[in-house]
């Protein structure tokens, strides 16, 4: 017994106590670094880095709006805005929305602020007043002046005020180096309380209110950890009905989410909370390999009596099947890194190195802990031998049900009808998965649920107002203020036309180049004959500095970047469904042909906005499940033929997961739902974690073949012995992973909790009766090899240990 | 060996016990009859408030630098926002001498004005102030040694230059958060009082007619480049009576039109990339009593930079440094100033404003102000203006005024800490378009500031 693997064990459990200590000693370091670990989203890392589009987002974060808030304020009892009471909440909105911490006080803008203006021109020059004068307009008369007002002036009566009139908006923009999200979320519910009552309802939405929405729905997550934690403590429980058996996955798992936590804390990268689901998941899968560990322990224990020695050999025995599925799962894990969206290379790093945690906590501390803590006096019980006046517990008999009826079916005769079960099964999941779309577009956000406050919003105010799905074209500057150059806006105006005149047009368009034309008209006396510009530069320039006189760059942020060398043009469209993504797409790219990408002093850059930045995200998930998938096949592959030396082990354990995957993609395509970057991590892990069952059981039939030599006694066995404990985590897994779906109002978290229910329970259905169904059917030589990585057993260690107990004797 | 005469904190204790009483100015004694006398400020202070080095009790001295590394220990004499500069943002000042001869931080007619009509001026019925017969007032600061905070403010308002006019050629940079420079401007501010004025024609000069006797100033800016904003022109006519707001005209040229403004648009900029806004300008942009519940809330000393800013620089160009790419500060020279007012004043007659309050650091030995932030309407920090004083005097070569060496203002710094925006100008001796700095020119008022004045200028 002088394999690696011994040794190690031998090692560990030569003095339990100073490896319990050594453990501690580390896991404090860890918990120093898990203090320091800071929970957020950034929500721009939740994009594809290397796809153009966010590129362009990133070069110009200006454009699309995404520090702006809007709130609506809409009469719900079928009158219009111009009311007193309507006017004065507009009013005071519009005040108290400039006290949240963090506005910009320079871009707070409804037709209660100064920047709605209206003008007026006279034969002593041209007079730009508000709408509003200085109080809210309370009498019959002054209410009439406003509504005069708002429509003479076009901006205010496309943009502030809805198209009947029943609702208004007031958008207040965020410094972003000042906004603080909780507080502006905190903020507005409040206003958008106060200010709520029978005929007024208001809507708030906005790229910060959604960050405030998901860091509101993140507050329950630890409700949700501890009562997934609590059920899955109540099931461990009462399976095991004993100390050890409770007290050491508690103890491995919290010291493993200690060196997980700690470890990004250490290195100082936030944790992403909409991905909170995952470090649960690997809660349960360290109870899971704990599990595994423990029920081997037991078997073991009762055969030797002997705690310390039990623990060793347990250890030497699950150590390489053990350290084979983490290392499975790390792949998974840190493959989702391959996708070049941040959030998703952290949370493969964070994930990656926890899994890899699990090696020497899982694997190694778990027996150290089993051998210091009492032997449980229902032991028999446990292994599921009922002797000794011990019955089995009605868990254990269920599960020994369930699990010879696995075997029943992939064994013997059945095994011809449950193969073929399977072949028409594959092939309705590949048919399915051709019919999965990709994406889920939502007016709003996919995080969010449907029918959340914020896609409500959203919504509602796409329903009165152009919107906020836009899609902008960036007019890159190359010299000068762009927007005061001929060429940027008559292409601007060009570009507009061209698009506006497709068969699927945006719902509204504006630029920079809507505004100068309506300057140079008032300044030239109002005639609308002077809209047009001349196409000179003196023209342009006269115009911009018309409109830009007594202004702030501010009040055209979004169209127009503060130095005015970068400009855009936004479109509206009245969806974001893919197909209408697409046209937008495919007109945009045709009119910057006809308009020209390359001018002089600037360059037209396809896309930023909301519409932009979910094509990137579709694109990528698209593309990137391919290389990820790819990827693990390959990784685990090798890893699996090495271990197994046998290519066929490692076909026997891909083929399943893999069929769980189509399966899973299939699922998705039959209820509608489409593949996005919620989706993406299951994929990986669906394969990496799920491939775990696998090689447990994979080994165990590998063991069990040595006494019995007969592959369908040798499935049965495993199945009874190590498919308990696969089912069994199974479940604590399913305990632990489905209440998100019902309870995280957070639609990311819970698709991805319902998603990798799914998945697992699928690769637990695959891993133990389409495992051992290729195995009976294939009867490959690697199972009664005597050299491969995982099957040593430790029958000749028994047998040593037995011959000295009875000499001793 | 030397003996303090008084111990070290007792000119906090004296500030402290001033707080809420009609004092004036001076510690040890009243400063104004000092100043009368020509003595020696020295006089009214103790050692500690005009001597950095016995404030600091020998921590800084005469001739150091403050940078983040020592600015703690003057931490209680800079505003709020010139501290986080220092600390934060690689900004540094450069301690001088205390001034003691207080004629040197006035225009040498205006601080003879200032003296001989020491205790004319008094407040109407209106609010607004009067000289003895119930005139427009006649010249200097109306309340020289001021007691209240609208006294302060009247010294502020009523003259801001505290020349007859003056013309300032005003070089502009516009930096960015990133620390490079968003805009440049070159504009000529052209300021012209029809009262208080010094010298001969009386303190209404030609300004007596009816069109201008309800008028306290008139105001033009124009800029002169780049040249896409050549011409472009606002004349701002004030009204002597304090509780009405000043009318306000653009004018573009390449329409050749007046635009009129509303009354009380004073919170928004003057060109795109300026981070201050008309209401801003001297502390005192707006009308005063269109601000109210004016509150002096302390005494105390200040770090201000009230002399030796004069630079040898040809253009008066100073020279900068910090922020990311070196260009967001001037360097400033400094002196520690014995006493300032500090005065609050809320926006009681703007219902929109943005701004909570504003608060202005007052010199109280020649009522400029040293200092002023703005506070939005939370009373978060949201923007500074710190100006740089002094006479045009360096290495021997004298800017002159009449007879005497000019003293005006050579530079401000206008930070807008929210966005961390900087806009900083120097009063140049020329910029584009020709223009040079003056004052008491003659006939500037046909010139620049009517209407028919701006489209001239822009054509």
């Amino acid at each position: 017994m002088n394999t690696i693997r011994h040794k190690i064990a031998h090692w560990t459990l030569k003095r339990p106590w100073l490896s319990l200590l050594l453990a501690l000693a580390v896991t404090a370091f860890f918990a120093v670094g898990a203090a320091r670990v800071e929970v957020r989203t950034i929500f721009s890392d939740l994009f594809p880095e290397t796809h153009p589009f966010v590129q362009t987002f990133r070069d110009h974060a200006n454009f699309g709006n995404p520090l702006t808030v809007t709130i609506m304020l809409q009469r719900t009892d079928g009158k219009d805005i111009f009311a007193a009471d309507t006017m004065e909440k507009i009013w005071n909105l519009s005040r108290d929305i400039d006290l949240t911490p963090g506005v910009d006080h320079d871009q707070v803008v409804s037709i209660a602020t100064e920047k709605a203006r209206y003008t007026v021109l006279t034969a002593d020059g041209i007079f730009s007043n508000p709408v509003m004068d200085d109080h809210p307009p309370a009498t019959p008369e002054e209410l009439e002046e406003v509504r005069r007002r708002i429509g003479e002036s076009p901006a205010v009566r496309s943009f502030l005020v809805s198209g009947d009139q029943t609702a208004a908006v007031i958008n207040a923009t965020f410094i972003e180096r000042l906004v603080d999200y909780r507080q502006v979320f905190e903020a507005v519910q409040a206003l958008s309380s106060k200010y709520s009552d029978g005929q007024h309802r208001i809507h708030v939405a906005g790229w910060p209110m959604l960050t405030g929405w998901i860091y509101h729905f993140g507050e329950d997550t630890p409700k949700i950890f501890a009562v997934t934690l609590g059920l899955m403590f109540v099931f461990l429980f009462a399976a095991m009905r004993n100390l050890a058996g409770v007290v050491t996955p508690l103890v491995v798992s919290l010291v493993s989410a200690v060196w997980g936590f700690g470890f990004v804390g250490w290195i100082h990268q936030p944790v992403e909370p909409l991905l909170m689901v995952v470090p649960l998941l690997l809660i349960a899968r360290s109870f899971s390999h704990c599990v595994q560990a423990t029920e081997r322990y037991y078997e073991i224990l009762l055969e030797v009596g002997d705690r310390r020695k039990a623990a060793e050999m347990s250890l030497a025995m699950m150590f390489a099947p053990g350290t084979l599925g983490i290392f499975t799962d790390v792949c998974g894990l840190l493959l989702v890194g391959i996708a070049p969206i941040p959030a998703m290379e952290r949370f493969a790093l964070f994930t990656g190195f926890w899994a890899m945690c699990l090696v020497p906590t899982s694997v190694l501390l778990t027996p150290v802990i089993l051998s210091l803590l009492p032997a449980p006096g229902n032991l028999r019980s446990l292994v599921g031998e009922g002797g000794g006046g011990q019955k089995a517990g009605l868990v254990q008999r269920g599960l020994h049900g369930l699990l010879s009826a696995a075997g029943w079916l992939s064994t013997g005769g059945r095994a011809r009808f449950t193969a073929a079960a399977f072949l028409a099964m594959t092939g309705y999941s590949i048919w399915m998965m051709f019919q999965l779309q990709v994406g889920n577009p939502v007016e709003g956000s996919n995080l969010l649920r449907h029918d959340a406050e914020f896609n409500t919003a959203v919504r509602q105010i796409n329903r009165n107002f152009p919107g906020s799905m836009t899609l902008e074209v960036v007019f890159e500057g190359k010299e000068g203020r762009i927007v005061r150059q001929s060429d940027t806006l008559q292409t601007m105006q060009q570009l507009q036309r061209c698009l506006e005149g497709k068969a699927h047009p945006p719902r509204a368009t504006l630029s920079f180049a809507d505004y100068a034309p309506e300057a140079n008209r008032l300044f030239n006396g109002g005639h609308p004959k002077w809209l047009p510009l001349d196409r000179n530069d003196a023209a342009a320039s006269a115009a911009s500095g018309a409109l830009m006189l007594g202004s702030s760059p501010n009040a055209y942020l979004h169209i127009a970047d503060f130095q005015q060398k970068n400009a855009t043009v936004s479109l509206w469209y009245s969806d974001n469904r893919q197909a209408t993504v697409d046209a937008a797409l495919a007109d945009a790219r045709s009119c910057i042909g006809e308009v020209g990408e390359d001018h002089k002093t600037f360059r037209i850059r396809l896309a930023t906005g909301s519409i932009a930045l979910q094509q990137s995200v579709n694109e990528t998930v698209d593309l990137y499940q391919w290389y990820i998938l790819a990827g693990l096949n390959l990784a685990i592959g090798i890893g699996c033929s090495l271990a197994y030396r046998s290519v066929a082990a490692a076909l026997i354990l891909l083929l399943p997961v893999n069929l769980a995957n189509a399966m899973l993609t299939a699922f998705m395509a039959f209820f509608g739902m489409g593949l996005d970057v919620n989706s993406l991590p299951i994929l990986a892990i669906g394969i990496g974690v799920g491939i775990d069952y696998g090689i447990y059981l994979l080994s165990r039939i590998c063991e069990e073949f040595k006494d019995a030599q007969h592959y369908g006694k040798a499935i049965q066995a495993a199945l009874t012995t190590c498919g308990k404990a696969i089912l069994f985590t199974a479940v604590l897994m399913t305990i632990g992973i489905a209440p998100w779906y019902f309870l995280s109002e957070l639609k990311f978290l819970a698709d991805m909790g319902l998603l990798l229910v799914i998945v697992m329970s699928i690769n637990t259905v695959l891993a133990l009766v389409l495992v051992p169904l290729l195995i009976y059917l294939f009867k490959p030589r690697f199972v009664s090899a005597e050299h491969h990585f995982l099957s040593e057993s430790v029958d000749g260690w028994l047998d040593t240990h037995r011959l000295e107990q009875k000499t001793q004797s | 060996m030397h003996l303090l005469k008084y111990d070290f904190n007792y000119s906090r204790r004296a500030f402290l016990a001033k707080a809420g009483t009609l004092a004036g100015a001076g510690v040890l004694a009243p400063l104004w009859p000092l100043i009368a006398r020509g003595a020696d400020i020295g006089k009214a202070y103790p050692d500690e408030l005009i001597s950095i080095e016995a404030w600091t009790k020998g921590k800084i001295k005469t001739g150091d630098v403050i940078t983040a590394a020592n600015v703690d220990v003057v931490k209680d004499l800079l505003t709020p926002i010139a501290y986080r500069q220092i600390k934060e943002m690689g900004r540094r000042i450069r301690i001088v001498a205390t001034t003691r001869d207080v004629s040197r931080l006035f225009p040498h007619d205006y601080f003879e004005a200032t003296l001989r009509n020491a205790g004319k001026a008094s407040f109407g019925a209106d609010g607004n102030v009067y000289a003895p017969n119930g005139e427009r007032w006649i010249g200097g600061n109306p309340f020289p040694d001021a007691k209240t905070p609208v006294e302060a403010y009247a010294n502020l308002t009523l003259s801001w230059g505290r020349h007859n006019n003056a013309v300032y050629a005003v070089k502009d940079w516009d930096i960015g958060p990133d620390g490079k420079v968003n805009y440049q401007y070159d504009f000529v501010w052209f300021e012209e009082n029809t009262c208080g004025r010094l010298g001969p024609g009386g303190a209404f000069g030609a300004y007596t007619g009816d069109g201008h006797k309800d008028k306290l100033r008139y105001q033009t800016v124009m800029f002169t480049g780049p040249s896409d904003v050549r011409g472009t022109a606002y004349l701002n006519t004030w009204y002597y009576d304090q509780r009405k707001f000043p009318e306000l005209v653009g004018y573009v040229p390449a329409f050749k039109r007046v635009r009129k403004f509303p009354t009380n648009q004073r919170f928004e900029p003057l060109a795109p990339g300026l981070t201050f806004y008309l209401s801003d300008a001297w502390a005192a942009g707006d009308p005063m009593l269109i601000w109210g519940n004016y509150k002096l809330v302390e005494r105390r000393p200040m770090l201000g930079a009230v002399s030796h800013n004069q630079v040898d620089d040809p253009n008066w160009e100073l020279a900068t440094h910090g922020g990311p790419e070196g260009k967001t500060f001037f360097e400033y020279d400094v002196e520690l100033i014995p006493e300032c007012l500090v005065v609050d004043a809320e926006p009681v007659g703007f219902p929109r404003a943005p701004l909570g309050r504003k608060r202005a650091w007052i010199d109280a030995r020649n009522m400029m102000y040293i200092g002023y932030h703005t506070y939005d309407r939370r009373g978060e920090l949201f923007k500074s203006f710190e100006p740089a004083y002094g006479l045009y005097e360096k290495k021997g070569v004298k800017d002159l005024t009449g007879k005497h060496t000019t003293w005006s203002w050579t530079s401000v710094m206008t930070h807008d800490i929210q966005n961390n925006r900087m806009s900083r100008f120097v009063q140049a001796k020329q910029i584009a378009g020709g223009y040079k700095s003056a004052r008491n020119v003659e006939g500037m008022y046909e010139k620049y500031l009517t209407e028919q004045a701006l489209g001239r200028m822009g054509a």
